[in-house]
């Protein structure tokens, strides 16, 4: 059952039979992950990714639901190969790290790489990364919002073996286990994450039988070559020259007063792109400081979507892709900063780069969308004195095109979450949300007009619950494009039992008593072009999206 | 009209014997399988007419008398599979709804879960199907029951009325009723469906605690307010069809197929429109398992291949494997159905070549209209049908029967200009290349089917349907490591012959969350009976005895704090939780591929009631024997013979049981072609299908 041997080494067509296997692969890889995971935020966050790598750590094939973990294994597989090199590998090993300041990203993901052999060499790795449970550190969960350093983070596991021709490290394992809150589920995860490399060798195994290695290697050079031509091609379409935007983040969580700026320079100079985030701030004190990994995964998300889409994705175009990140920098931080709350950075870089080729490409950039999810979290004890602790990740609006009006409430760009239905929340804490609708007037005005955001009000049913809401976009707005208006900023309040009110600025953590009601608004989305050729602008009204009075003073219609 | 004789069966009429009779309507063709209690058999394929598709119950009655002699008065079963719910849907040509909420709530529809398909994109497009009821259609109503079941805030009964009034003022033709936690208590959706008829006696309503009771309020919202939007249409689809049907004095009641692979009577159909999506598709996965059967594989893979999609479908133990959700355009709708897996390849899947110089085939397809290349109907793309005409699967004279006529030389110039010349390669290469692009991407589209329900291909048979399916069986199962293949005689009409052999099935659920050790055998027997009566209630209006329904108990399961659940059946007996634990535990095992002893809870029950379609013999009537089975040889390419080799081709019509054929060879009949590679055997077994096997060890 071997396929036709044929002369050419790397033909189009087997090319394409092959890239066609390994998508599936890395395919079968994930699915493997999801399915035999502990962990709920892989189950239901689907927070893992599975790739095959070749033996220059080089992407191959990639299988991942959000695009924080788009090549975000590159850095790690780097470090790992740099430490162990492939002449020192045997069959049966397997290679561990979550260091975010040897190629890791945030220390509960944590990344295993196998080599896979075919008759006694390397011909590729297979590799995943997982978001685990709990990897210490002094919050449950390993995500601590007022983290100053590293340190207090969690486990950090530099390139090491976690398995020796087949024999676990069991001096590994056991320090591992002793760190975490839940070794089991760690165990289970890992072992999964071990499950899956397995799958990938096992397959790559079977083509290298069936094409032969050296084919089979001379193949995967050709995809790469091609994707890396293809986006080349694609970015010569793009003109010449040097695209800038600025945008700012409200805070750090720890110096509330000090706004953040994400600085990005974009040249495109024939048929390569580089993103320089130059004038980017200061590392700051708290979490939300962003590895090389993040800012990477950020441009390649950017240049996937600036590209043309039926491009197979893989490292051939990552190739003409250079990136800036000035050290000490938001971006570029020096340990032992803390990192753990880095997506809603990511994010901000991942929109910035994309946004700053608005004008010349407006058939696939639309206006910015709110770029945020706001995370509200809630802990405490129902009345049988059982702990609860939800969390929700709330999204704004997205912006609006030339010929589309943004989506109301929907995650964009680097994350990809899932909210938290009123019937699943009430079940699960002493909480009760009272309104879930559409913020009418968020959404930028235009004549195509941004995503609405949300309102969510919630009210404690006990008292001394701990409650955590760390906002962004509250003192900013995602701007509109072409004459577009910018969506509305965020804006949350805490209205107490005794009826007073405060504002929450952006990040805020407090206890609530029954009766106490949070108030959030999650911000709008730009709107694109001048909001007096807006044509639906009645049915906005109708539709509750606009009201009467902002469709007088903004759309002109009277 | 161009009409195909399928069978040769006896013309002359018994004036006594009746008929089953399966009509699947779908958007070409209207597919006709009649059926006699002594095996006699009638297969017709008709044109849909477009503008009116219920008409092509007519043109099938029509067609009976004049072509079979079978007089209306013969029907003793008529059971119907449609795509027009799905259709409505994909066409936006549903009723004009409104849609009633708890106060703080009218915006779920609309606000969904806020995760995107498009995940490389910054033009989004909405991903919830807020068209159903904009906001200017959608009310609030001060009510509120705690996640406990009890009343918060009584129902607002003049704020109900006030709602309908101006509902039915902007002119809706149903309402969607949706309150928070009603899965738990309906009282509040029950009562405002008592106010909102006595406004106006004849409104259709639809009742989330009835279309749907299960937790999440996004997509129990989501999917009442889709059968709120469908009812009107069924009704006056069935209506209609009722009628002409009673006009030429059929005695047989409507049935119709639902998605979950059950038939129900026009009169309950109607009440839940929803259930209608799968249709057409669900008759063909239990047509599928039916041959399955008859060939003795009760593990099988079907592949129906068409002309711009594959849809993948997996029957483990002889039962269809049921998925709770799935997706139509997109949208969630949590109604339970045959799984089907749609992949983006089929026969008119269009190659290109891409920028990086590499062939790819699809997800483009040329469709019907114009069709491949070698249609000659301006379709000037190479498409994989074009590519199966140059590499010598395809007879261009003999192409669905010869009703057909395809140019041989169209399908050699597209794919010469598009492929072969720019890549420098022969004609034939090319050809091949296609399908060596496209069966890789049907293979893997399998592949993670299989795994995502943890099994492996390998042990199981493949049924390839549609006119494609036979042409890529054998080089898919030499992709996927299956041994086994089964054609069935009639793949081109299997869903009309499917809805023949479906139970009458209906079923209710009801969401049960408590943990497993909270519960005993006769609290669960307790929920149950009422499960019973709701399915009882509906098999009385069918007619059927409750001696002949078959019931059968399932309960979702998971462990505390997961948010995804697992269906494991439930025998009551003493000692229930334990056996319903202990299953729970395998299942989570062969799909997650582990399990802990842990806390588990019930998510939903589940009540089945079947009963079975009266036992029709196979219906295979053996060659006349007057014809010559083989037909000579013709020069075939595939991926396994390297170069053309000479394959024998046989007619199917003039095989006899029994008689078995080697690769290389094709297999050629009025709807599909079989191609059989080297080294596998094709054999054609007692029933009538073909069974293919692999000679060789792998």
């Amino acid at each position: 059952m071997s396929p036709a041997a044929s002369t050419a080494s790397a033909d189009p067509i087997t090319s394409e039979v092959i890239r066609n296997k390994l998508e599936g692969i890395a395919n079968e890889m994930e699915m493997t992950l999801l399915k035999s995971s502990f962990s709920p935020i892989v189950k239901e966050g689907l927070d893992t990714s599975a790739s095959l790598f070749t033996v220059n750590a080089e992407t191959l094939a990639q299988a991942c639901a959000i695009p924080v973990h788009l090549a975000t294994l590159i850095p790690a597989i780097h470090n790992m190969l740099q430490r162990f090199p492939l002449a020192t590998m045997r069959e049966g090993d397997a290679y561990i790290l979550n260091d975010p300041y040897c190629g890791g990203t945030h220390l509960p993901d944590i990344a295993l790489m196998t080599p896979v052999f075919h008759a006694g060499r390397v011909i590729a790795l297979a590799a995943t990364m997982t978001h685990h449970g709990d990897i210490g550190g002094y919050s449950p969960g390993s995500l601590p919002p007022g983290a100053t350093e590293i340190y207090q983070e969690g486990l950090r596991i530099p390139p090491l073996k976690f398995r020796d021709a087949g024999e676990y490290n069991e001096t590994l394992v056991a320090l591992l286990r002793q760190n975490s809150r839940l070794p089991d589920s760690l165990m289970g995860d890992l072992n999964a994450q071990l499950a899956a490399c397995n799958v990938g060798a096992r397959r790559l195994g079977e083509l290298a039988t069936s094409y032969g290695a050296e084919r089979l290697m001379a193949i995967f050079d050709d995809l790469l070559d091609r994707s890396e031509r293809m986006t080349r091609a694609a970015l010569r379409a793009i003109p010449n020259g040097t695209y800038r935007y600025v945008d700012t983040m409200d805070n750090d969580g720890i110096d509330l007063d000090r706004p953040l700026t994400i600085e990005v320079a974009v040249t495109v100079a024939e048929g390569s792109i580089e993103f320089d985030l130059t004038g980017t701030s200061a590392q700051v004190k708290g979490p939300m400081n962003c590895v090389p990994s993040g800012s990477q995964a950020a441009a390649y998300y950017a240049v996937r979507v600036l590209t043309d889409p039926a491009i197979p994705t893989n490292g051939g175009c990552f190739r003409p892709v250079a990136i800036k990140l000035p050290p000490g920098s938001l971006v570029n931080p020096v340990e032992p900063a803390p990192v753990n709350a880095r997506t809603s950075t990511i994010k901000r870089i991942a929109t910035s780069m994309v946004s700053a080729l608005a004008q010349v490409l407006p058939q696939r950039v639309a206006a910015p969308a709110a770029g945020t999810l706001l995370v509200v979290a809630f802990g405490g004890r129902h009345d049988d004195g059982r702990r609860f602790i939800v969390g929700e990740l709330i999204a704004g609006g997205s912006g609006a095109a030339r010929g589309l009006d943004g989506v109301d409430v929907i995650d964009t760009d680097a994350s990809n979450c899932m909210n938290l239905p009123a019937e699943a929340l009430e079940m699960e804490a002493p909480l009760r949300l009272h309104r879930v609708e559409l913020r009418r007037d968020s959404g930028g005005a235009g004549e195509y007009r941004g995503g609405l955001g949300v309102v969510r009000e919630y009210e404690a049913l006990a008292d001394g619950i701990a409650f955590t809401h760390r906002g962004e976009r509250h003192f900013s707005a995602a701007p509109g494009l072409d004459g577009g208006l910018p969506g509305a900023s965020a804006c949350s309040l805490i209205r107490r039992a005794d009826g007073t009110q405060t504002t929450i600025a952006s990040k805020l953590y407090t206890t609530l008593d029954a009766g106490d009601r949070v108030i959030v608004e999650t911000p709008g989305g730009g709107g694109y072009g001048d909001p007096r050729r807006r044509k639906a602008i009645e049915r906005d009204v109708a539709d509750g999206k606009v009201s009467p009075e902002a469709a007088r003073r903004l759309y002109g219609g009277e | 009209m161009a009409r195909v004789r399928l069978a040769n069966a006896a013309r002359h009429m018994n004036e006594h014997s009746t008929w089953d009779v399966g009509v699947d309507i779908g958007g070409t063709f209207t597919d006709v399988v009649c059926r006699a209690l002594d095996g006699r058999l009638h297969l017709a394929k008709i044109p849909t007419t477009r503008a009116d598709p219920s008409r092509g119950v007519l043109h099938a009655i029509e067609h009976m008398r004049r072509a079979w002699n079978i007089e209306p008065r013969q029907i003793a079963r008529f059971v119907h599979g449609t795509t027009v719910a799905t259709n409505a849907v994909l066409e936006r040509k549903g009723a004009k709804i409104g849609l009633i909420t708890t106060q703080g709530f009218k915006d779920t529809l609309e606000l969904g879960r806020q995760s995107r398909r498009a995940v490389y994109s910054v033009m989004l497009k909405p991903e919830t199907p807020g068209f159903l009821a904009p906001g200017a259609l959608r009310r609030e109503v001060p009510e509120r029951m705690a996640a406990s079941g009890a009343v918060l805030v009584p129902l607002d009964e003049e704020a109900v009325r006030q709602a309908g009034r101006s509902l039915l003022a902007a002119d809706v033709h149903a309402i969607a009723v949706v309150f928070l936690f009603s899965y738990l208590n309906p009282a509040h959706e029950l009562r405002a469906r008592e106010l909102l008829l006595a406004l106006r006696p004849d409104l259709m309503i639809s009742l989330s605690c009835e279309v749907d009771p299960a937790f999440r309020e996004y997509e129990r919202t989501c999917i009442t307010a889709f059968d709120a939007y469908l009812k009107p249409v069924i009704d006056r689809y069935l209506e209609r069809m009722e009628r002409d049907l009673a006009a030429h004095a059929v005695p047989a009641p409507l049935q119709i197929m639902q998605s979950r692979g059950g038939v129900a009577c026009a009169q309950v159909a109607r009440r839940r429109p929803v259930r209608l999506f799968l249709s057409g598709p669900a008759a063909g996965v239990i047509g599928a398992s039916r041959v399955g059967r008859e060939a003795g594989a009760l593990d099988i893979i079907s592949i129906d291949i068409g002309g711009t999609s594959a849809d993948i479908a997996l029957v483990h133990g002889g039962r269809p494997i049921i998925a709770s959700e799935g997706t139509l355009d997109g949208y969630a709708v949590r109604v339970p159905m045959v799984d089907v897996n749609a992949i983006g390849a089929g026969g008119g899947s269009i190659a290109w070549l891409d920028a990086g110089g590499s062939l790819r085939v699809g997800p483009h397809s040329a469709g019907a209209e114009p069709g491949p290349a070698c249609y000659a109907r301006g379709g000037g793309q190479p498409t994989v049908t074009d590519a199966s005409v140059v590499l010598g699967y395809i007879d261009p004279a003999y192409f669905a029967g010869g009703a057909v006529r395809l140019d041989p030389a169209r399908a050699r110039a597209a794919i010469e200009r598009s492929i072969a010349q720019p890549l420098g390669m022969s004609v034939e290469q090319a050809a091949l290349g296609i399908h060596r692009v496209v069966n890789a991407n049907m293979a893997e589209g399998i592949r993670l089917v299989s795994v995502k329900r943890g099994i492996d291909p390998r042990g199981f048979a493949l049924v390839p349907l549609g006119g494609a399916g036979p042409v890529h069986a054998t080089a898919l199962a030499r992709d996927l490591g299956i041994r086994s293949i089964v054609v069935p005689r009639h793949p081109g009409v299997l869903s009309a012959d499917g809805l023949l052999c479906a139970p009458v099935e209906h079923e209710a659920a009801k969401a049960y969350h408590r943990r497993l050790d909270e519960v005993d055998a006769p609290a669960l027997a307790a929920q149950f009976e009422e499960l019973d009566a709701r399915c009882a209630a509906l098999m009385a209006i069918e007619g059927v005895a409750s001696a002949a329904v078959a019931v059968h108990y399932f309960a979702d399961l998971c462990y505390v704090g997961q948010s995804y659940h697992l269906e494991v059946p439930v025998v009551l007996a003493a000692g229930v939780p334990q056996a319903i634990e202990r299953d729970f535990y395998a299942l989570h095992d062969r799909i997650y591929g582990h399990s802990t002893p842990g806390r588990v809870q019930f998510v939903n029950l589940r009540a089945v009631h079947q009963a079975a379609a009266r036992e029709l013999p196979a219906g295979f009537e053996a060659a006349a024997g007057q014809g010559a089975a083989s037909k000579g040889v013709r020069a075939i390419l595939t991926e396994a013979t390297g170069g053309f080799v000479a394959a024998r081709i046989h007619e199917r019509e003039h095989l006899q049981p029994g008689s078995a054929i080697e690769g290389p060879a094709v297999i050629e009949q009025m709807d599909t072609t079989t191609v059989v590679d080297p080294g596998w055997r094709a054999q054609v077994h007692a029933s009538g299908h073909i069974v293919m096997t692999w000679g060789e060890t792998p």
